[in-house]
């Protein structure tokens, strides 16, 4: 598989210290370590929405820190896709207008491309019924797959989740991790931060930060669901010994 | 899609885009209607003064007319177009009745007027040349609504009548700035006349394009030609017709600035609110990927949207305001050359004003971009300051204040008596001249023997004017009208130094000071007249004052020689307890027709009733639109307050506190507000007023003028309409509060 993205050496105020990894095309890897340990601010300076102190960010062949911020915003438009905790949508717009939002805004000749693919996002991951209601109406669980569909909306080559569960319950995380498996199956890779270490089992991939470094690595490979309880039981007895 | 996110939002905020509209929509008017109003008094003078073609220069003159010596003047110069002698049979008030309606108390100088035949033509309502038949007589427009003369009403004059034809508009008199008025009549009708009245010349020229009136205006006189009266010309009839409408029209446009700042103040608060509101929003467009351009465009594009709608209510607002405070304006000098090209200028107006405000409204957004996709998805606020809401109120109490204050106490200037002295007039309680007779002197010298030995009289002084020659220091002759007499008594207003104490000295009126740029201490030669012998007396200018009568060149002083008076004036003021009514009739009544008997107060009212009128209608404008302005921003920012307090208030509540009495909170930091802000605006109104309103008066040539306060509108009216309004408006605003729940503060989710 080829490297999709290259983190070397970045350096974060005093927040993150000098971190270093690679992903792979689709990979799935869970960023995870104690509050204040870096982990979303990590998330950020990877993926352009803050500026690093120094080190470089490789998005295949391009550097992200060297781009200007109008560049960086571009990039994350066409090549990147947001999924946040507080699932952050318009509220003056219906659930599939949300979705198609940036792709309809940064491009408004394929309007009906955008719109038809939407509401396919939208069958994929069982929504498909919400698409006229406001973002008022619907639960968490639904709120936060509408917000996958918008981060899919542009066919990203990453997708950055910065803890996409924290305010769902157990049976939204559930659906919310079964999108999240779904569309990286399909080959989108996904770097995501969480606190949740059975989230973190499903993924191919976990990083421990502590005090602005990675402290350990735990590789799982690809989630099968029949080794679901396995995985979870390893990932907790790492992440132990991790201090967590 | 960008439709549907603007009208959803745009309903999810009604109070805010219902007042962005608001401000706009008043804004919009406001410029729009000075735009339209100015524009139609100007180009309906211009309009006027061209179909009528009004005299370039024009000498009133009474006595000896030397018409020889006037054609063979005009002969040598190449700069004269038309030339005409006009005749004026000046009536005396008294005399003149137009239904049941006397003329008794009429300030003006009323004469009789036949069609001009070369030019300085009068117009009817149509602009066209009126040519009367024997028998009717067109009345000057401006009395129409002033004595409700209506057309067929008699006009009598003494035993004689006339028939009134219609109502004439005259491109030279028809400002009641100005001292005459004519009335037209046939020709057979003005022989029959003559002798009821004295009869006056109006030595009329036309000058070709581009000549230089002032310097015909100096050859005129040094070739020594009848100049026994004030000398007008073509740009002082322009201001004089522009003056009493254009005052009203600046009062307008001043009112429409301070709106546009309070419009701008206003939205940039509630754009930095829902900025606030936005927070998580705007994070997330910018960490999607959408550029700060095309956030601000979201933006944008709804303010436009609001603007759009805005200017169009205030085009139509302006267009049906225009009408009330444009009627006079219409019938005194008709319609406007080009209403097309005005309607055009009126939407531009209105649409500058919207472009002001969305490019400040850019200017926010722009500035507003500092915070960080990851600061605002954080919920941190920018590297801003926390914004103080309250401050605001009082700064647009202020504004309001400021607004009202303004157009009253520039009403109340020129209503007081002592404003008389700044148009050059001594403040006395009664006014006499005495003008147009053949021996003004012994009719001078009659008339002060009689008032002198009067008990009833307490203070009394003589004013004699007469055309001296002068020698300016560099060499040049100078023509002025000097008056003479005791100028202690009941002294004008000076700028520099003082009036003259004895024979030596003079003083200048401010246009004679700046056209000579002679000041105090300089020093003139002037040619005195001893017993018909022309002798030359160095004088010391000893003040400059401010002065509107005779055109506003005059100096005073007392030099007792043989110079003919052109005319006289008293100055008297009565004893405690009499009554100048009763003084009045009685030295009225048997007087000769040349001598003019009234109350200063009436004689100020003619000139400036009017244009305090004017302002009057514009200052009820302003406090409507201060009053609304009050409402609309306090229900607004109260708002924003209540809903970023929201929390606060909650806890309140969660610790027992009642709704009422969070009310009377927010009510009781109101109010400390509300008068920090009058007090503010009425500080900023007496310095800053002061000198809007001396500029404004200053036009009028009453330079140096003290604004003086009218306490009934300063502390009472103003304050009322204010609180009132804010009052009323936050008790709406606070009906929020009960709607707060106490659990809210629990709750850390925004």
């Amino acid at each position: 598989m080829d490297t999709i993205l290259k983190v070397r050496d970045i350096k974060k105020d005093s927040i993150l210290k000098g971190i270093s990894f690679e992903m792979t095309e689709g990979e799935m890897i869970a960023i995870m370590g104690p509050s204040g340990s870096g982990k979303s601010t990590l998330l950020y300076n990877v993926s352009g929405m803050d500026k690093a102190s120094s080190g470089e960010v490789w998005l295949k062949d391009t550097e992200i820190s060297g781009l200007s911020e109008d560049e960086k915003a571009r990039l994350r438009l066409k090549r990147m896709g947001f999924v946040f905790q507080m699932m952050n949508m318009l509220s003056n717009l219906n659930i599939i207008d949300n979705i198609a939002f940036p792709a309809v805004h940064s491009d408004k000749k394929d309007r009906k491309e955008y719109y038809r693919r939407a509401n396919e996002l939208m069958d994929k991951l069982n929504i498909s019924k919400l698409a006229e209601r406001s973002i008022k109406e619907v639960s968490g669980g639904e709120l936060q797959r509408a917000c996958i569909c918008r981060s899919m909306i542009m066919k990203p080559e990453i997708i950055f989740a910065d803890e996409p569960t924290g305010a769902l319950n157990r049976t939204a995380t559930a659906e919310v991790m079964d999108a999240f498996l779904g569309i990286n199956r399909e080959g989108t890779t996904i770097m995501m931060v969480t606190h949740d270490s059975k989230v973190a089992s499903m993924c191919d991939r976990i990083l421990y930060l502590l005090d602005g470094e990675i402290r350990g690595e735990l590789v799982l490979g690809k989630y099968i669901e029949k080794d679901g309880r396995e995985r979870e039981q390893r990932t907790a007895n790492w992440l132990s010994s991790m201090g967590w | 899609m960008l439709r549907r996110l603007i009208t959803n939002d745009l309903r999810s905020n009604k109070l805010i885009s219902v007042s962005t509209v608001i401000f706009m929509a008043v804004t919009a008017m406001l410029l729009g209607l000075s735009v339209f109003l100015f524009g139609t008094l100007y180009s309906s003078i211009d309009s006027l003064m061209k179909k009528a073609e009004t005299p370039h220069f024009l000498q009133m003159h009474t006595g000896d007319l030397q018409k020889e010596k006037i054609i063979d003047f005009a002969k040598t110069r190449s700069d004269i177009e038309e030339m005409q002698i006009c005749n004026f049979l000046n009536l005396e008030n008294g005399q003149i009745k137009i239904g049941d309606r006397s003329f008794d108390s009429n300030m003006q100088d009323n004469g009789l007027f036949c069609q001009s035949d070369k030019f300085d033509f009068l117009l009817d309502a149509d602009d066209n040349i009126i040519s009367v038949s024997p028998g009717n007589v067109y009345v000057p427009v401006a009395y129409k609504n002033e004595y409700d003369i209506k057309v067929g009403d008699r006009m009598c004059i003494g035993t004689e009548q006339l028939n009134v034809a219609g109502f004439m508009r005259d491109s030279q008199m028809n400002s009641m700035m100005a001292s005459s008025k004519r009335f037209l009549v046939n020709e057979s009708d003005y022989d029959r006349l003559r002798s009821l009245g004295s009869e006056e010349y109006l030595i009329e020229f036309r000058l070709k394009n581009g000549s230089d009136i002032g310097s015909f205006s100096t050859a005129y006189k040094d070739a020594g030609l009848p100049s026994n009266g004030p000398t007008i010309t073509y740009p002082l009839i322009k201001l004089m017709n522009a003056l009493s409408d254009g005052i009203m029209i600046i009062v307008i446009l001043l009112v429409s600035f301070v709106v546009l700042y309070i419009s701008v103040m206003c939205i940039r608060y509630m754009i930095l609110t829902q900025l606030e509101k936005d927070r998580r929003e705007v994070g997330m467009l910018k960490a999607v990927g959408i550029s700060r351009k095309d956030i601000r465009r979201l933006y944008i594009s709804k303010y436009l949207l609001l603007s759009v709608i805005g200017c169009i209510l205030g085009v139509i607002l302006a267009g049906v305001i225009a009408v009330p405070l444009g009627r006079n304006m219409k019938a005194l000098y008709g319609e406007a050359d080009n209403p097309v090209l005005i309607h055009v200028l009126m939407i531009l107006g209105a649409v500058i004003s919207e472009v002001v405000i969305l490019f400040s409204v850019s200017h926010i957004l722009r500035k507003s971009e500092k915070i960080s996709a990851v600061e605002a998805l954080r919920g941190r606020e920018g590297k801003g300051r926390r914004r103080n809401l309250w401050i605001p109120i009082s700064v647009i109490t202020a504004a309001a204040v400021f607004m009202m204050m303004v157009p009253d106490c520039m009403r109340k200037t020129l209503s007081e008596p002592d404003f008389v002295r700044y148009m050059g007039i001594g403040n006395s309680q009664i006014r006499i001249d005495v003008r147009q007779s053949d021996d003004i002197g012994s009719s001078t010298d009659l008339l002060s023997e009689r008032i002198r030995k009067d008990p009833r009289v307490d203070k009394f002084s003589v004013m004699r004017t007469g055309s001296y020659k002068t020698t300016l220091p560099n060499g040049e002759s100078y023509n002025i009208m000097l008056e003479n007499g005791d100028h202690s008594a009941f002294p004008v207003n000076y700028i520099e130094g003082t009036y003259p104490g004895n024979e030596d000295e003079i003083a200048f009126s401010i246009l004679n000071s700046e056209e000579t740029g002679l000041k105090v201490g300089d020093k003139i030669t002037v040619s005195r007249n001893e017993g018909g012998n022309i002798e030359q007396r160095e004088c010391i200018i000893c003040g400059i004052y401010s002065d509107i009568t005779n055109g506003g060149k005059t100096a005073k002083g007392c030099i007792e020689d043989d110079t003919p008076s052109m005319w006289s004036v008293m100055y008297v003021t009565l004893k405690d307890g009499v009554s100048p009514e009763e003084w009045i009739t009685e030295y009225g009544s048997g007087s000769q027709e040349s001598i003019k008997i009234a109350m200063i107060s009436e004689y100020m009212n003619g000139m400036y009733g009017q244009t305090i009128r004017n302002i009057g209608n514009a200052s009820l404008m302003t406090k409507g639109v201060a009053c609304l302005v009050i409402v609309v921003v306090i229900l607004l920012l109260l708002r924003l307050v209540i809903w970023k307090e929201r929390r606060e208030s909650s806890l309140k509540k969660a610790l027992g506190l009642m709704a009422s009495q969070i009310r009377m909170d927010y009510l009781k930091k109101l109010i400390f507000y509300l008068l920090a802000g009058l007090i503010l605006g009425i500080i900023s109104g007496l310095i800053l007023g002061q000198r809007l309103a001396g500029g404004l008066l200053g036009m009028m040539g009453a330079k140096g003028l003290k604004f003086t306060m009218d306490p009934v509108s300063t502390f009472l009216i103003v304050p009322v309409l204010i609180l009132a309004s804010a009052i009323a408006a936050a008790v709406i605003s606070l009906r929020e509060i009960r709607n707060i729940r106490a659990y809210e503060c629990l709750n850390t989710r925004e």
